[in-house]
């Protein structure tokens, strides 16, 4: 599924957040968007994913415009995971991946069989499947993201947007998370903080700087030495793995010019 | 609730089990009514009640039974008045449980916007000031209910204004009129200065079923039973109200006229179930975390479980009204709260349920 959007212009409190942002994203792409905090990398995503709608410009899905979609029509297509998934009830876990079923369910339509069976196997392909009849509240916040991604696969969605769903989680799930949704072969557009994750997992980065892109490019392309002191204000040095070939960023503290290995993200 | 984990056949395995409790919830509903129905401060014997029932449903039986006082005591006195702890037991439940999504509030209950204030009013002009007078015996049950809708329908107005309503708004909304309408029933109180008057209001404000009658229970009956099987099949959208707009967005609902809608409902199921039967509080806070204690949040169980819980709840208080001090009838609601406030403290520190706050 391909998503574009034209000259998105958003305006929140007051403030102008987008500038005209367009970005293009191909079928079966990973796309991340990165950017300091502030520079519209949610806003964007909301626009996309309908919780904003923008004063100017539009988001495409496929060529159509995204508000001739109904709710529902445009649930079918994009599933969504967020950072924020605090729920003031409790429910089980197999209850929020049922959620997942709703755009495909007609007002009054009862779950039937089939939906069951579409919850058991994405809580399956998120490593869940022990947990179905648990309580969501007590799982830890790895556990809960995964199974907001179980409800956004019960969706059979061909898009994902994540909205910087590693937030608060510890490396080994952030990790954990991004390689189960690079390995469903989705079409992902993903805000991301970190940059040795928008690295490893992406394809495409697009940067947002004051509500406009000002790069976009493979992470290669775009993670240089002076981007990141340009973009972040911070000195970085930049690795190559010689035995996986990956790129890592390690970053340079800026007070005591020691050397920091990892994100860093906040 | 569960802490098991399961294999897969357990994610089916809790469906049968609530459409069992559903089914024994049922049954226990229709023992309670036959039992509650042969207690009450006239003596009358088992079988004469069941013969009277009887006749009345199927004209079985001599045609005696039509008539007399022991006819009039069971026909015309307690059978209505439990069809109408059935009706209030349910509207009330249900109707929490729906405001509790819509105000996404584990503390929320019918009332919570403005509806117990907006009564209270209506009441008190009624009986103050006279107003409605013309409308008979029941100008009080009407004024109440005028005023319990007309404030619904206000804090719906006030909530959208200046953008798109929310749960916050709404219960700001609810907030804010509420405490207007107090002050004006304690102005109206205050300048009335009528003791009798002030008597009844009081005496109203408690609650009582006594007043139920076949011909009000033959719309209110219907509505409360309509609109819990309506709201039945709305649980997939009140489910999805309990993770926000912003989230129900991205599964393909926008529950903005929903939660309208919902609302509008549940202030016309409480406006009349206070015309029948005053205030009565705690079931509707009570009942449904009750349910969810035992079978969890989703909409599907605590619908029809919550509104049979509520139903059964309430037909035993108002037995326990009318036998616990002999010869004297203890408004319903001071009973129910007598026994509802211990319940819930009992939950709020006996159970690993954290009331959608966390558990400890």
């Amino acid at each position: 599924m391909k998503i574009t959007t034209e000259h998105l212009q958003a305006v929140l409190g007051g403030s102008h957040i987008l500038k005209g942002v367009s970005i293009e994203v191909s079928d079966k792409d990973f796309v991340g968007v990165i950017g300091p905090n502030g520079s519209g990398k949610s806003t964007l995503l909301k626009c996309i994913y309908r919780v904003l709608s923008p004063q100017g410009g539009a988001v495409y899905l496929d060529g159509k415009a995204l508000q001739s979609y109904k709710p529902k029509e445009s649930a079918k297509k994009m599933a969504v995971v967020a950072q924020h998934n605090y729920y003031n009830f409790d429910f089980s876990v197999q209850d929020v991946v049922l959620m997942g079923r709703a755009p495909h369910k007609k007002a009054m339509e009862r779950d039937n069989a089939d939906d069951y069976r579409i919850v058991r196997e994405s809580l399956d392909q998120v490593n869940m499947g022990d947990f179905a009849q648990r309580s969501f509240s007590t799982l830890s916040g790895g556990e809960q993201q995964r199974v907001i991604l179980a409800r956004a696969l019960a969706q059979q969605t061909e898009c994902l947007v994540l909205d910087e769903p590693t937030n608060h989680l510890d490396i080994k799930y952030q990790l954990q998370l991004m390689d189960i949704v690079r390995s469903l072969q989705l079409t992902v557009i993903s805000a991301v903080h970190d940059l040795n994750i928008a690295a490893m997992y992406c394809d495409k980065l697009f940067v947002l700087q004051n509500g406009q892109i000002t790069a976009f490019g493979p992470p290669r392309q775009v993670l240089t030495r002076e981007f990141i002191r340009r973009v972040y204000e911070v000195d970085a040095k930049l690795y190559t793995d010689p035995e996986t070939g990956r790129l890592h960023i390690l970053y340079e503290s800026a007070g005591c010019g020691q050397l920091k290995i990892g994100g860093g993200s906040i | 609730m569960k802490q098991k984990s399961s294999d897969e056949s357990g994610l089916i395995q809790s469906t049968p089990l609530y459409l069992l409790t559903t089914m024994i919830l049922l049954a226990v509903l229709a023992v309670s009514v036959l039992i509650a129905v042969t207690f009450g401060t006239v003596k009358i014997p088992v079988s004469q009640v069941y013969q009277v029932i009887m006749h009345e449903l199927f004209g079985a039986g001599s045609p005696d039974l039509g008539t007399g006082s022991v006819h009039d005591v069971i026909w015309l006195i307690r059978l209505p008045r439990l069809i109408l702890a059935i009706a209030v037991g349910m509207g009330l439940s249900v109707c929490g449980v729906v405001m509790q999504a819509i105000v996404k509030n584990p503390l929320a209950d019918p009332y919570i916007l403005g509806v117990s204030s907006g009564a209270s009013l209506g009441a008190t002009v009624a009986i103050m000031l006279g107003v409605g007078a013309f409308l008979g015996a029941g100008s009080i049950g009407i004024c109440a209910f005028v005023g319990a809708f007309g404030i619904s329908l206000l804090v719906l107005l006030l909530s959208n204004v200046g953008g798109r309503s929310n749960s916050i708004k709404l219960l700001l909304a609810g907030m804010a009129l509420s405490s207007v309408c107090s002050a004006f029933s304690s102005f109206v109180v205050y300048f009335a200065n009528d003791k009798e008057g002030m008597q009844t209001l009081t005496y109203w404000l408690m609650g009582s079923l006594a007043g139920a009658k076949w011909q009000s229970l033959s719309f209110i009956f219907p509505i409360v039973l309509l609109s819990v099987l309506f709201f039945w099949t709305q649980y997939r959208s009140l489910n999805l109200m309990l993770l926000g707009d912003e989230v129900s967005i991205t599964l393909g609902t926008d529950l903005h006229r929903r939660r309208q809608g919902y609302l509008l409902l549940t202030s016309l199921v409480i406006g009349f179930v206070v015309y029948a039967s005053g205030m009565i509080g705690f079931v509707g806070l009570v009942v449904p975390h009750l349910v969810r204690m035992l079978f969890g949040t989703d909409h599907k169980k605590l619908l029809p479980l919550s509104a049979l819980t509520g139903a059964i709840f309430l037909v035993w208080a108002d037995v326990l009204c009318r036998v616990i001090i002999p010869n004297t009838e203890l408004p319903i609601g001071i009973l129910i709260s007598m026994i509802g406030g211990p319940c819930f403290i009992f939950l709020m520190t006996h159970k690993k349920y954290g009331f959608g706050g966390g558990r400890s």
